[in-house]
C-alpha cells in the first residue's frame, strides 16, 4: 500500500521535475527569445503542410493579418501590464465601450472619435488602475469586475439594436492604414519602453515591487498609469475594430483578453513578469494566436476541437515556460 | 567511549556557487548533548536541516544506526527517529495544540477514513500533562498561545515519539529563563533515556553548561569537536572565528573629533506601535551606531529616515532645512538606505546586477530622457568593480549571489549614486569573515571622504569596533547614547538594551 503510493510519488516527481528541468533549460541567456520564434515558424510550417499551402497564399495572409491588428495593439498595453506583475482582463470590454463611443461620434468627426476612443479606454484603464493601486485589490479582482461591469454597460447600450457607426468609416479599413497604425504603435512604444527609464523600471516593478520602491521609484503611481495606458491603447485599437466591422454588438471585442493573455504567452512572456520580458513577444505572440487561430479553421476542425486544442496549446507553453523560482501571486 | 548512534559521512550542501556545508564528518554517540556552534552562515541549520529532510544533501550521506539516513521531508525523518525543533515558528496557525502535535502523524487516530478528534484531544493532553505543561489546552487553537508556549507545545511535537535524535536549533533565543529552564531538563531527560539532543545556540555560557561535547563549524566546514568539560567560552570563540579577527577588522583609531557640522537632523519621528519621539543629529563624516535588542525599533528608525514607514510622524531635515517626505525624496537628497532585509527591500533579487545598480541613478544615467544600454553597462561594471563583486558578468541575476555579494551589489548602487548620507541596516547580517572586513574597510573609506554613516546593528562588537557614537534603544525609545571610547564595553551597552 504506502510502496504503492510512495511509487505514484515518484512518478509524479519525475513529471514535475521534467517541466522544472525544461524550465531551467529556458533561462540560459538567449534561448528564451529565440524559442517562442521557432515556435512561430515550426506552426508556419505545420500549417502549411496541412493545409497543402493554402495558409501562405496572399489572401490568407491578408486574413490573418486582419485579426492581428487589433489584438496585436492591445498586447502592447496589456504587455507593460503584464511586464509589473499584473494582469488585465478588462480589455474586451474596453474595445467594446471603446467601440461604441467611436460609432457614435464618428457621425460628426472621425478625429473626435479616435481621441474619444482613446479616452474611454484610459478612464476604464484609470478606473481599474484606481482601485488596484490606491484600495490595494490584486489587478485580475478587479480587472475582472471592471470586465463585467463594462460588457454589462456594452449589453445596455446595444439592448434595442447594434450601434452603426457613419457608413464612410469603412474607408478606414484599408490594409495600409491598419499595417501603419500598429507598427507606429509598436515602434513608438518599443522606443519608449528601450530608451527611457520606463523599460528598466516596469521590470523592477515586476520582479520586486517593494524593493524597487526602495530605490525610488514610484511603484504606485507607475503602476495606476501603466494601467491607464493599458486601456488607452486598447482603446486606440477600438477605432481599427469599428472601422473593419461597421456596427458594433453587445459580444464586441469579448474573449480579447483571453486572446491577448494568451498572444503574450505563446510570444514568451513569462507570466509573472519581471525582468525576463523582452518587447519581441507581442509580436511573435500575436502572430502566432492568428496563425493557429486560422490555420485551425482552416484544417477543417469545428469551433468546439479549435478551443480544445488551443487550450491543451496554452497549458503546455505555460508548463514549459513558467518561472517556478519565484512562483508568487499574480498582482 | 559509548556507542556512535549516528555517523555524518562528508555530508556537503551547496546553494548555487555557495558551500553551505564543506564535507563535514562528524559522529555523534549514544546519549549525549551535543552542542554545535558556529558564526551566522557558519553551516549550522544547514547541516541539521539536511539531517531532518528539510533540504536535500547535495554530497555525502549520513547513516543512523547503522543504516543509511534517506529522508526527504520532516515526517519521513520522524519515522526514522529524527526529529527537530526549529529556529523559526514550527507550528501552523489557525490549527489546534493537538492539530500541531500529531501533524503528520493523524494516521493513528483514522478509522475508515474520519479522524477521531476527541481521542487525539485526549492522547494530547495526555502528553502535555507528562511534559509539564499543564497551562495548556489541547483543544484550543494554537494562535491563543504566545510564541514561548508554542516553542513548549513544539518540544512535545518533536519528542513525544521518543526520537533517537533530537535536534534543538538555537530555540533559547526565544525563551524566557523559565522556558529556558524547561527546556533543560527535558534535554536533560532525553539524554538520560539514551537518545542523543543536537543543540545550537549562539549563546557559548549556555552551551558549555548544557551540553558534553561540542562541535565547531565556521565557513561550512567543521574546525573540531571539543569535551564541554575542558573548554573555555574563550577557546569556543578563538575556534568560531579563527585567526583572522586578530588583524586590523574594527576601526583602530580612537579619541579623534568628529566634525561639529549637522547633516542630518531627525526631530520627534514615530511610527505607530515601532518607535516613538526619537531625535538625534548626525554630524559630517560621523559613524552613528544603533543597537538594542531585534525588536526595539531600531531597524524601523533607518526606515523612517528613509521615508519609506508606513504612517510616519516628526521630521527628518538635512542641513539646508529640506525635509525628506519620500523615498525618491530621500534618494535625491543623497540620502541611501540598505535594508536589512536584503532580498526583498535592499535588492530586486529576480532582476539583473546591472537593472540593481542601475536603478537609483537612473535620472543621472538619462540624457534628456534617453536611457543607453551602453551607459548602463559600463555604469554598473564600473561601480561592480569597485567592490569587487564575484559573478559570471552584469547580467547575471541577483538570485544566484550569495549574501555576501548580494550585499556587495547593494553597497554598488550606493556606491555610484554618490550618496552623502548612507543608513546601513545590518550590513554583514549572515556575511562572511572575509566580506565583512572589506565592508568595514568601505566604511571607514566613505567616513575618510567625509561621508556620513548611520549603521544599525545587532552585534555589539560591530557597534564598539565601528561607531563614533553609540545610540541604544529599548521599547521603540532611546535609551541610551555612548561616545568611542576604548572603556566602554558590552556590558555597558547591554545594560541599557534591557
Amino acid at each position: 500500500m504506502t510502496e504503492q503510493r510512495l511509487a505514484v510519488k515518484n512518478r509524479v516527481g519525475k513529471y514535475k521535475s521534467f517541466f522544472s528541468n525544461v524550465g531551467s533549460f529556458l533561462d540560459k541567456p538567449g534561448f528564451r527569445t529565440l524559442l517562442p520564434l521557432t515556435g512561430l515558424i515550426v506552426m508556419i510550417v505545420i500549417f502549411a503542410h496541412l493545409t497543402d499551402m493554402r495558409i501562405i497564399q496572399t489572401r490568407s495572409i491578408n486574413l490573418i493579418l486582419s485579426q492581428v491588428y487589433v489584438l496585436m495593439i492591445a498586447c502592447t498595453g496589456v504587455f507593460m501590464v503584464m511586464t509589473i506583475g499584473g494582469l488585465d482582463f478588462s480589455q474586451g470590454s474596453i474595445l467594446g465601450v471603446s467601440s461604441i463611443v467611436i460609432s457614435y461620434l464618428s457621425f460628426y468627426s472621425i478625429p473626435l472619435a479616435i481621441v474619444a476612443g482613446i479616452a474611454t479606454g484610459a478612464f476604464i484603464g484609470a478606473f481599474n488602475g484606481l482601485f488596484h493601486v490606491v484600495f490595494t485589490i490584486p489587478s485580475f479582482i478587479v480587472t475582472i469586475c471592471s470586465m463585467f461591469l463594462f460588457r454589462g454597460i456594452c449589453a445596455y447600450l446595444t439592448t434595442d439594436a447594434p450601434v452603426a457607426a457613419v457608413t464612410g468609416i469603412t474607408a478606414y479599413h484599408s490594409t495600409w492604414i491598419n499595417i501603419s497604425l500598429t507598427l507606429s504603435v509598436l515602434l513608438i512604444s518599443f522606443l519608449i519602453y528601450q530608451f527611457t527609464r520606463l523599460g528598466i523600471t516596469l521590470k523592477a516593478i515586476g520582479a520586486g515591487e517593494t524593493a524597487a520602491r526602495f530605490s525610488g521609484i514610484r511603484t504606485k503611481k507607475t503602476k495606476f498609469l501603466v494601467f491607464m495606458a493599458a486601456g488607452a491603447i486598447t482603446g486606440f485599437a477600438a477605432f481599427l475594430n469599428v472601422a473593419k466591422v461597421g456596427s458594433i454588438t453587445a459580444t464586441s471585442g469579448s474573449q480579447l483578453e483571453a486572446q491577448i493573455l494568451i498572444a503574450l504567452v505563446l510570444g514568451g512572456m513569462p507570466i509573472m513578469g519581471g525582468a525576463k520580458v523582452r518587447f519581441s513577444n507581442i509580436i511573435v505572440g500575436a502572430l502566432m494566436f492568428a496563425i493557429l487561430h486560422n490555420g485551425l479553421v482552416m484544417v477543417g476542425l469545428d469551433s468546439a476541437q479549435q478551443q480544445l486544442i488551443k487550450g491543451i496549446v496554452f497549458v503546455l507553453v505555460v508548463a514549459l515556460t513558467i518561472d517556478r523560482r519565484q512562483l508568487l501571486v499574480i498582482k | 567511549m559509548r556507542e556512535i548512534v549516528l555517523q555524518a559521512e562528508n555530508v556537503s550542501k551547496s546553494f548555487g556557487i555557495t558551500k553551505a556545508v564543506n564535507n563535514v564528518s562528524l559522529s555523534f554517540e549514544k546519549g549525549e548533548i551535543r552542542g554545535l556552534i558556529g558564526e551566522n552562515g557558519s553551516g549550522k541549520s544547514t547541516f541539521v536541516s539536511m539531517l531532518a529532510g528539510i533540504h536535500p544533501r547535495s554530497e555525502g550521506r549520513f547513516i543512523l544506526e547503522g543504516k543509511e539516513l534517506k529522508v526527504r521531508n520532516q515526517v519521513e525523518a520522524n519515522r526514522r527517529g529524527v526529529a527537530i525543533i526549529v529556529q523559526e515558528t514550527g507550528t501552523l496557525p489557525a490549527i489546534t495544540v493537538a492539530d500541531n502535535i500529531f501533524l503528520g502523524n493523524e494516521d493513528q487516530f483514522v478509522t475508515f477514513g474520519i479522524k477521531k478528534t476527541g481521542a487525539m484531544n485526549r492522547a494530547a493532553s495526555l502528553l502535555l500533562e507528562k511534559y509539564g505543561f499543564d497551562h495548556i489546552n489541547a483543544s484550543s487553537m494554537i494562535d491563543l498561545y504566545s510564541f514561548e508556549d508554542r516553542k513548549l507545545i513544539e518540544i512535545v511535537k518533536a519528542t513525544y515519539f521518543n526520537p533517537k535524535i533530537v535536534i534543538i536549533d538555537e530555540t533559547t533565543t526565544a525563551l524566557s529563563q523559565k522556558g529556558r529552564e524547561e527546556l533543560y531538563k527535558h534535554m536533560l531527560r532525553i539524554k538520560n533515556e539514551g537518545n542523543t539532543v543536537i543543540f545550537i545556540s549562539h549563546d557559548l555560557s549556555e552551551v558549555l553548561e548544557h551540553t558534553d561535547s561540542i562541535s565547531v563549524l565556521r565557513d561550512g566546514e567543521l574546525i573540531d569537536t571539543v569535551k564541554s568539560s575542558e573548554a573555555t567560552e574563550d577557546d569556543l570563540k578563538r575556534l568560531m572565528v579563527g585567526r583572522e579577527l586578530k588583524k586590523h577588522y574594527y576601526r583602530t583609531d580612537y579619541g579623534q573629533p568628529v566634525s561639529d557640522e549637522v547633516v542630518l537632523s531627525v526631530e520627534d519621528l514615530s511610527v505607530p506601535g515601532e518607535i516613538d519621539g526619537i531625535s538625534f543629529e548626525l554630524h559630517k563624516g560621523e559613524i552613528l551606531g544603533f543597537g538594542g535588542l531585534s525588536n526595539c525599533g531600531m531597524h524601523e528608525v533607518g526606515k523612517a529616515i528613509f521615508a519609506a514607514s508606513f504612517d510616519r510622524n516628526g521630521y527628518v531635515k538635512l542641513a539646508d532645512g529640506t525635509t525628506i517626505n519620500s523615498v525618491p525624496g530621500a534618494i535625491n537628497n543623497s540620502i541611501a538606505y540598505a535594508s536589512k532585509d536584503r532580498d526583498n527591500e535592499s535588492l530586486v533579487s529576480s532582476a539583473s546586477i546591472r537593472d540593481n545598480i542601475c536603478l537609483p541613478s537612473l535620472s543621472e544615467l538619462a540624457d534628456k530622457g534617453i536611457i543607453r544600454a551602453k551607459k548602463m553597462n559600463k555604469f554598473a561594471q564600473k561601480n561592480a568593480d569597485v567592490v569587487s563583486i564575484k559573478m559570471t558578468g552584469i547580467d547575471q541575476f541577483v538570485s544566484d549571489l550569495s549574501g555576501g555579494n548580494k550585499q556587495r551589489v547593494v553597497l554598488a548602487r550606493w556606491l555610484g549614486k554618490d550618496s552623502d548620507i548612507i543608513v546601513l541596516d545590518s550590513p554583514t547580517r549572515g556575511i562572511d569573515v572575509k566580506v565583512k572586513a572589506d565592508i568595514y574597510e568601505m566604511m571607514s573609506e566613505l567616513k575618510d571622504k567625509g561621508k556620513s554613516i548611520i549603521m544599525i546593528s545587532e552585534e555589539i562588537q560591530e557597534l564598539l569596533g565601528m561607531s563614533d557614537r553609540i545610540i541604544i534603544m529599548k521599547k521603540g525609545k532611546i535609551s541610551g547614547e555612548f561616545m568611542r571610547d576604548e572603556t566602554v564595553g558590552e556590558e555597558d551597552l547591554i545594560g541599557k538594551m534591557v
